[in-house]
């Protein structure tokens, strides 16, 4: 059994056109006027002309990426982590240069990396100290004159949930009794640590566990690729594994499509990590992955949050100014300590 | 440039909707998990306390088509007058308006689930009284007498029943039957309606969320159709049902279909609600018919035991003690069957009773009224 969710999809192709062809019979606006025309984007230019200083374009071998926010007048720049982790980082600015720009550090938890752009003469962007409201207009800015998309503020920060990830394991289907495992599923994280039939799981994540539905709970909250410690007992022993999370890949049992496929393609692009976020504000811009990363701004031109992921048809989530600048807080220590190995 | 969205039969939209579109119950194909399964048990739970609601016929009034809220457009900032925002100033006063009419409506807009067979399906609708009318989707409702769980957007729950669909304009309605009072919203009309109009399109895009609850989204006006109206605002599955607002915050549309582009997003135009409202409220309930006439077995059939003085029976040429061998042509063998037949007719139908009356037979019209006492 699944849910369903109602609304009538116009079918694709033949039935396409036909409907195009109806829908030409009837007089429309005109696209300039629509709420991303031309028209209405020009109202927006003094918010663009205060803030592209404050926008980089982040290249990875010259194709773009991302946008970035500047953080810091000496070059910092916070960014999608996901989109510009390998290849040659460069950056064009507003004034129509290409620079280098240097990966300093990243955030796997809410995918946001800091930068390290060289150049002189960016503006820091300025951060909103207000709640959004719902409905107030959401900009995002780029380098242009005007800016990127338009769209209003549709839903207050929330959880996103990140993509369901699994560790292998079918469990014994009693609902009240310890929580044991029957199969391992091949391929998956609990299989490769040696976790066995039989096996009783004691703890997750340090919470002693009871039940299934406590395992479940729990695991819920981990992403694919992330490790997660749990205790076992087998016969009379007690025991430690750290297991891999892992989201099915295509071809693997419990596969149910990437975001682009279980939408049908409804949504345009959609970005390659767009679930799994302590909290984002969800915005109805329409916009392209590539114009994710850089500042979600407000009618004074002040960013309300950075554009982390473009996630549905309805649906692009920015990560609030304060957990943003949280997270560049600790981005800029973990720059100034790197790690010694 | 002035468009109304009256009724073209010719050029019906919906026919277009029906000719093109598929209805795809599950778009969102979520594994088959333990997670649905519990889902549908707490629907199937929340059923259950539905048993004892008095059935669609004993509680629900014939309720009135709802009237349009009247609004000026000159009670308007200049900005809803132009082609376009030209300044900051322009952009603030639409920011105020939206900001303004989503608190406004808010309160008004519902998720709903309805459980049948193949497990639970999601959509959205609004509320438009404080008794609990609310619009949907035709294809959402899908039939009279089903059971809806409803969730307004702070977590709020209610339950009730589809009232009635039309499926060619893809107009439903439903009925909280908890008791109220709800919060609603007022329905508008398309008669000053332009393209280019600034409206809001609410809902639950995907199913109910609680940490996230009601979406809200903006746009404008781009086509006005016979039936349906086309926005910029973006809508996906589980909205199906959910209001499009203007930016008076009165209803104007339900949204019902989409296309792939993010601008082809399809809400049934209010209208069509005012044109189907007889089809959604269902038959009407007739009143009892009467004849003056009590008829008993015996023997040889149905029996004609006593004609009330007055009657419509008493105005024919019938006797006590008369058989009945037919009614408009069908046999009448025992009296139960006369009586069904009887109750199924209503004031003001005429009847044609065959008679026998010792070795005479011949036919008797008799014309029904309604029981004396009730309506005259």
């Amino acid at each position: 059994m699944k849910p369903a969710f109602f609304l009538i999809l116009l079918a694709a192709g033949l039935a396409q056109e036909a409907l195009a062809q109806d829908l030409e019979d009837f007089p429309a606006l005109p696209r300039a006027r629509y709420r991303n025309g031309q028209q209405v984007l020009n109202a927006f230019a003094p918010i663009s002309a205060q803030t592209r200083n404050s926008i980089v374009e982040l290249n990875v071998n010259e194709d773009t990426v991302a946008l970035g926010a500047v953080v810091d007048a000496s070059g910092l720049v916070l960014t999608k982590a996901s989109e510009i982790k390998s290849g040659k980082l460069t950056c064009w600015l507003a004034s129509g240069k290409e620079v280098e720009a240097q990966l300093l550090a990243f955030d796997d938890d809410d995918d946001v990396a800091l930068v390290r752009v060289k150049a002189k003469g960016l503006k820091p962007i300025q951060w909103a100290t207000n709640q959004v409201v719902e409905g107030q207009w959401a900009i995002t800015p780029g380098l242009a004159d005007t800016p990127q998309a338009v769209g209003i503020i549709s839903a207050l920060p929330h959880r996103i949930r990140p993509q369901q990830a699994y560790i292998g394991v079918v469990f014994r289907d009693d609902r009240i009794g310890k929580p044991t495992v029957r199969l391992l599923m091949p391929g998956f994280g609990a299989e490769e640590a040696g976790v066995k039939p039989g096996d009783v799981v004691l703890a997750v994540d340090g919470t002693t566990v009871t039940n299934f539905e406590q395992v479940k709970e729990i695991l819920k909250e981990f992403r694919d690729g992330q490790t997660v410690q749990m205790r076992f007992q087998r016969e009379e022993q007690e025991f430690d594994a750290r297991i891999k999370m892992m989201s099915p890949k295509p071809g693997q049992e419990g596969y149910y499509g990437n975001a682009d496929e279980r939408e049908n393609g409804l949504s345009g692009d959609v970005s390659l990590r767009s679930e799994g976020f302590e909290q984002a504000i969800e915005h109805d811009t329409v916009l392209e992955p590539w114009q994710c990363g850089g500042p979600l701004v407000n009618l004074d031109g002040k960013a309300v949050g950075l554009n982390i992921a473009r996630a549905s048809r309805v649906a692009t989530y920015a990560l609030p100014a304060s957990l943003a600048r949280e997270i560049l807080a600790k981005l800029k220590s973990k720059a100034e300590n790197p790690p010694s190995r | 440039m002035v468009l109304t969205a009256g009724r073209v039969p010719a050029a019906a939209f919906p026919t277009i909707v029906k000719h093109n579109a598929v209805i795809l119950m599950s778009v969102l194909q979520l594994p088959r998990d333990r997670t649905a399964r519990w889902l549908l048990a707490v629907a199937l739970s929340a059923s259950a306390c539905m048993a004892d609601a008095p059935s669609p016929a004993q509680s629900l009034a014939r309720p009135a088509a709802p009237r349009p809220a009247r609004v000026n457009r000159r009670d308007l900032p200049d900005v809803f007058s132009k082609p376009a925002p030209s300044s900051l100033a322009d952009l603030r006063a639409i920011q105020e308006r939206v900001a303004a009419v989503v608190s406004q409506v808010s309160p008004a807009v519902v998720a709903v689930e309805l459980t049948n067979d193949e497990g639970i399906a999601s959509g959205s609708g609004v509320v438009i009284s404080s008794d609990g009318l609310v619009l949907t989707a035709g294809h959402v409702g899908e039939k009279a007498g089903q059971r809806v769980a409803f969730t307004f957007p702070g977590g709020r729950t209610a339950t009730g029943r589809t009232v009635g669909v039309d499926e060619d304009a893809d107009t439903g309605l439903m009925r909280i039957t908890d008791a109220g009072p709800w919060p609603f919203v007022n329905v508008g009309d398309l008669k000053n309606a332009r393209l280019g109009d600034w409206v809001l399109a609410l809902g639950h895009p995907g199913g109910f969320d609680a940490k996230r609850s009601l979406v809200v989204r903006l746009g404008r006006i781009i086509r006005l159709m016979p039936g349906v109206v086309q926005t910029d605002c973006t809508i996906f599955p589980g909205d199906s049902g959910g209001p499009l607002f203007d930016i008076y915050g009165r209803v104007i549309g339900i949204h019902t279909a989409i296309a792939s582009s993010t601008v082809e997003n399809f809400h049934v135009s209010i209208t069509e609600f005012f044109d189907t409202w007889k089809e959604l409220i269902g038959p009407p309930e007739r009143p009892p018919a009467y004849s003056g006439l009590s008829v008993v077995d015996d023997a040889v059939g149905c029996r004609l035991s006593k004609i009330e003085r007055n009657s419509p029976a008493s105005k024919a040429d019938l006797r006590e003690g008369d058989q009945v061998l037919k009614v408009d042509g069908r046999s009448i063998n025992v009296s139960a069957t006369f009586e069904r037949w009887m109750a199924e007719c209503g004031p003001g139908e005429t009847l044609q009773l065959e008679i026998k009356r010792g070795d005479e037979v011949f036919f008797v019209p008799i014309k029904l009224r309604s029981q004396p006492g009730s309506a005259k």
